[in-house]
């Protein structure tokens, strides 16, 4: 059998090729590893799903809803929830989605502060910078597809955001959206469906093997013990079969420990709201849209002026411009920060403490505006949510900076000489 | 960070089981809508606890690949030192696996009956299938560690592939 395969494919060339491929080992490598598993799992549940849920808003009326009519797609989502282990599957889906979106980010934090962006992976930053806004929006696109009272004023949210892009606001979200999102558009759904089952994820497939590829031709960054093992040379596993044996272990951990959330806690339980009515729920857009929230709870409404027939008010500053600019800037991070020498080894983050300490900042930033969210329900006044929201982040990162910098006195700039601490002999 | 350690593992999996407690501590970590009976999770919670779940896992397979693959790797062939405690241990877990997925068969079963309005118990099935997935993750984890014969490579850098 073997020998007929290698006959015709030369397998054992694939095999001296890619599964002899060396694999560099260090912990901080798993982030990625759970964003691309996050993303599997989210297809393989996704597949579950689409089966059994249907995309339109047409009444429908069943034991399900106590005979009640309601939205052919809310219903599919209790018949989903009502099949033997499928409210955990469909939870799991939705729990895999938020764990992307922060493994991702996490995924981000690390290559920032190890400094992997550098020459010659910027082109992977970009695709990775380009990933996480596809991740988020795909999750946005989801979450309407349930159609319950919940879900759909959540959306709007977002939808109204998009809609203030000045000139192509409309147009985009027309598209989006297939006109205005409302409880009686037929046609949102099945516009809706199609970009997120479709489109959206077969785009992000086209970039994580992308994503992937560029990392393998350009080798990963190595924990730079490897330097004195052997310089010049990548040290690590084989793919098979002892990297393989980690990416399984790791894919059984993170599915396991999700589903056992994914039942215990059940997210989105569409009964909690009901189908769509009326009357629209108090509800807040989901956490990773939350700071971009907190930032429009906190810009006064009457910061508004029109030009060439467009409008710019307080969902352009808060909903666009901020997010654009934070985007650009991350966009521009590994030219900014350029090094001529090609980038081999993680750095130590302790030992970078500028680029550290902004990084600490940014994070206040992105949890002081998450807090401005909460504007209403904690009662804090405009002015300390600006002091929040602009100075903390500010002194943060300043005060981090001066402690690193005491901390490590002279040497605060130098990477480290390492000392070979496990057993054997270095070979050069 | 210059080598495969165990700090920021051990560091991840304390901030993870924070943020569980700041998520589970929280007044409205479950709240019940006043149009449903049925309670949910607060956008809040759910961020918290995804960042708590990244970091669980983040730590444990952290903490696994130091026992497994050592904090630094040496270049040549290493043979495993098999003995019979893991051989044991293979034979209880496999056990155990066939055992609970038995039983999460018949947590399926009886989801699927009609009689109780196809009721399901999430918590339970979830449980179950958790715990087997854990068991399959330990089974691969010994047999790795015990069995196979590990290698280690130094690749050039300037290596061909994929092209
Ligand atoms: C959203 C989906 C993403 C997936 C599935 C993904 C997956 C991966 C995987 C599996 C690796 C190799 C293991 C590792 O170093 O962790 C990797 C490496 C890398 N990723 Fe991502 N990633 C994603 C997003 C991002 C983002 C948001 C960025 C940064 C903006 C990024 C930048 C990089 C870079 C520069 C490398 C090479 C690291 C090195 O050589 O040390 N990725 N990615």
């Amino acid at each position: 059998m073997y020998r007929w395969l290698d006959d015709r494919l030369s397998i054992g060339k694939l095999y001296a090729k890619a599964f002899r491929k060396a694999f560099p080992v260090h912990h901080s490598f798993f982030l990625g590893e759970i964003t691309l598993f996050s993303f599997i799992t989210l297809v393989l549940t996704g597949i579950f799903l689409t089966l059994n849920y249907e995309p339109s808003i047409r009444p429908v009326s069943g034991p399900l809803s106590g005979g009640q009519e309601v939205p052919a797609a809310y219903y599919s989502i209790l018949y989903i929830d009502s099949l033997p282990f499928g409210a955990v599957i469909r939870s799991l889906h939705h729990w895999a989605a938020h764990i992307m979106i922060a493994a991702a980010f996490l995924h981000m934090l690390r290559i920032h502060l190890t400094g992997a962006y550098k020459n010659p992976r910027e082109l992977n930053w970009i695709v990775g910078v380009f990933l996480l806004v596809l991740a988020i929006l795909t999750a946005f696109t989801g979450y309407a597809l349930p159609f319950d009272n919940y879900a759909l004023t959540a959306t709007k949210i977002g939808y109204e955001i998009g809609a203030a892009a000045p000139w192509v606001g409309k147009l985009l979200s027309d598209i989006l959206f297939a006109g205005e999102l409302s409880p009686t558009n037929t046609q949102t759904i099945p516009r809706l469906y199609s970009i997120h089952v479709l489109w959206l994820p077969l785009t992000l497939i086209a970039l994580i093997s992308l994503h992937l590829v560029i990392m393998i031709k350009q080798k990963h960054t190595q924990p730079r013990y490897a330097e004195k093992v052997a310089p010049g040379k990548i040290v690590g596993v084989p793919l098979f079969p002892q990297q393989a044996a980690m990416m399984g272990i790791l894919f059984l951990v993170y599915i396991g420990a999700t589903t056992f959330i994914a039942g215990a806690f059940l997210a989105h339980p569409v009964e909690a709201f009901g189908p769509p009515t009326a009357n629209t729920p108090a509800v807040k857009p989901d956490w990773y849209f939350l700071w971009i929230y907190g930032i429009l709870q906190i810009i006064p409404a009457n910061w508004r002026f029109e030009f060439l027939g467009a409008t710019f008010g307080p969902q352009f500053w808060g909903g666009i411009l901020v997010p654009t600019l934070i985007i650009l800037g991350a966009l521009a991070i590994p030219f900014l920060d350029y090094s001529k020498e090609k980038q081999r080894y993680l750095e130590l983050p302790s030992r970078h403490p500028f680029r550290t300490s902004f990084v600490i900042g940014v994070l206040m930033f992105y949890i002081m505006s998450t807090l401005a969210g909460y504007k209403v329900d904690l009662g804090l006044s405009n002015e300390l949510l600006w002091v929040l929201v602009l100075v903390v982040p500010v002194v943060t990162g300043v005060v981090s900076y001066i402690l690193i910098k005491a901390i490590y006195g002279k040497e605060w700039n130098q990477e480290v000489q390492v000392e070979l601490r496990g057993k054997g002999p270095a070979t050069d | 960070m210059y080598r495969n350690d165990t700090v920021v593992p051990y560091f991840a999996l304390v901030f993870s089981a924070a943020l569980f407690l700041t998520a589970y501590l929280n007044d409205r970590f479950r709240v019940v809508h006043e149009a449903g009976a049925v309670p949910h999770l607060t956008v809040g919670n759910i961020g918290l606890m995804a960042f708590a779940l990244v970091l669980f896992v983040y730590g444990f397979i952290g903490l696994l690949s130091n026992w497994l693959e050592g904090s630094e790797l040496r270049p040549g062939r290493h043979e495993p030192e098999p003995s019979s405690l893991p051989m044991v241990a293979g034979v209880v877990l496999s056990l155990l696996l066939v055992m609970l997925s038995g039983f999460f068969v018949r947590t399926l079963i009886f989801a699927n009956n009609p009689e109780i309005g196809y009721y399901n118990a999430t918590t339970l099935q979830a449980g179950v299938f958790g715990a087997m997935m854990f068991i399959l993750a330990l089974l691969i984890a010994i047999y790795k560690k015990f069995f196979i014969e590990e290698e280690v490579l130094a690749e050039d850098e300037k290596g061909d592939f994929p092209w």
